[in-house]
């Protein structure tokens, strides 16, 4: 398994380092918008309880540490995926972000875009069950649309990539947000943005660590 | 000679590596991203990493 722990360096490297970067965007961009619509949320007594971090450097040390963390979970997908197929260099990697960003991205946000504190939104469960569902069927389709030389799996990916919006994302009977509407807008195209410069990154760095490790 | 070409079936050799990075990778950004505990510490310390990352959060 000298292979794995090397693919487990190459990963923890990238996925910091990307965390970090997606982390200084999200500073300066989203999170100003996530406090401006807490402000509009009441303070439910159930919540008042429970811990949360203290605004500021705790708050914030915790976004990074998810940011670096989901950054080494996503390269190891990046990084087995470049060695299964022998390819390393960032121009590779590049190609596996995007592909990173599609899947894990663009394709839930079409149905469940990515929302403010207090929008209210259909039943917790049944949108992370979309999510995953989009995400692993737009992931195969891709697979099967790009990479697979046989054609009924290239007609079969293109079905995929479209089914979880021919299903459609649950929505509540009533949509109702808090946040202005602009707001919301605004947060949804600095989202994309961050994300696609964290992607992208992140599919650069994997490969160009890969391209440092002999496997 | 070896070849150096990407072949399109993965050596046997290389499957448990890539498997287990795969498996380890999903198990983090699942858990960091979906796990709902009881006492939301974890949902509110990933909280605004879920939000940005238009993880279901809420």
């Amino acid at each position: 398994m000298a292979d794995f722990r090397k693919l487990v360096a190459v990963s923890l490297l990238a996925g910091l380092l990307g965390g970090l970067l997606l982390s200084v965007l999200q500073h300066y961009q989203t999170l100003p918008l996530i406090l401006a619509a807490e402000q509009f949320e009441t303070p439910l007594a159930e919540h008042v309880h429970d811990w949360q971090p203290m605004d500021g450097w705790q708050r914030n040390g915790f976004t990074l540490l998810f940011n670096g963390l989901t950054g080494f979970g996503f390269a190891l997908l990046i990084a087995a995926s470049m060695y299964w197929r022998n390819q390393r260099g960032y121009l590779y990697g590049l190609g596996w972000g995007l592909a990173g960003f599609l899947v894990f991205f663009v394709a839930p946000s079409l149905g469940l875009p990515p929302e403010l504190p207090g929008t209210d939104s259909a039943e917790l469960r049944s949108r992370q069950a979309w999510w995953l569902f989009t995400a692993a069927a737009t992931g195969m389709g891709l697979f099967g649309l790009i990479l697979a030389k046989q054609r009924w799996l290239q007609i079969g990916g293109a079905g995929l990539l479209a089914l979880p919006h021919l299903i459609g994302a649950p929505h509540p009977e009533v949509a109702h947000a808090l946040a202005p509407e602009t707001l919301q807008q605004h947060f949804v195209v600095l989202t994309s943005i961050n994300n696609a410069f964290f992607w992208l990154a992140l599919g650069a760095l994997s490969g160009r660590l890969l391209s440092k490790v002999k496997f | 000679m070896k070849t150096l070409a990407a072949s399109p079936a993965i050596s046997t050799a290389k499957i448990l590596p890539g498997l287990s990075a795969i498996v380890l990778g999903l198990t983090i950004v699942l858990g960091l991203g979906f796990l709902q505990d009881s006492n939301n510490y974890l949902h509110n310390a990933a909280h605004d990493g879920r939000h940005s990352a238009a993880f279901p959060c809420h």
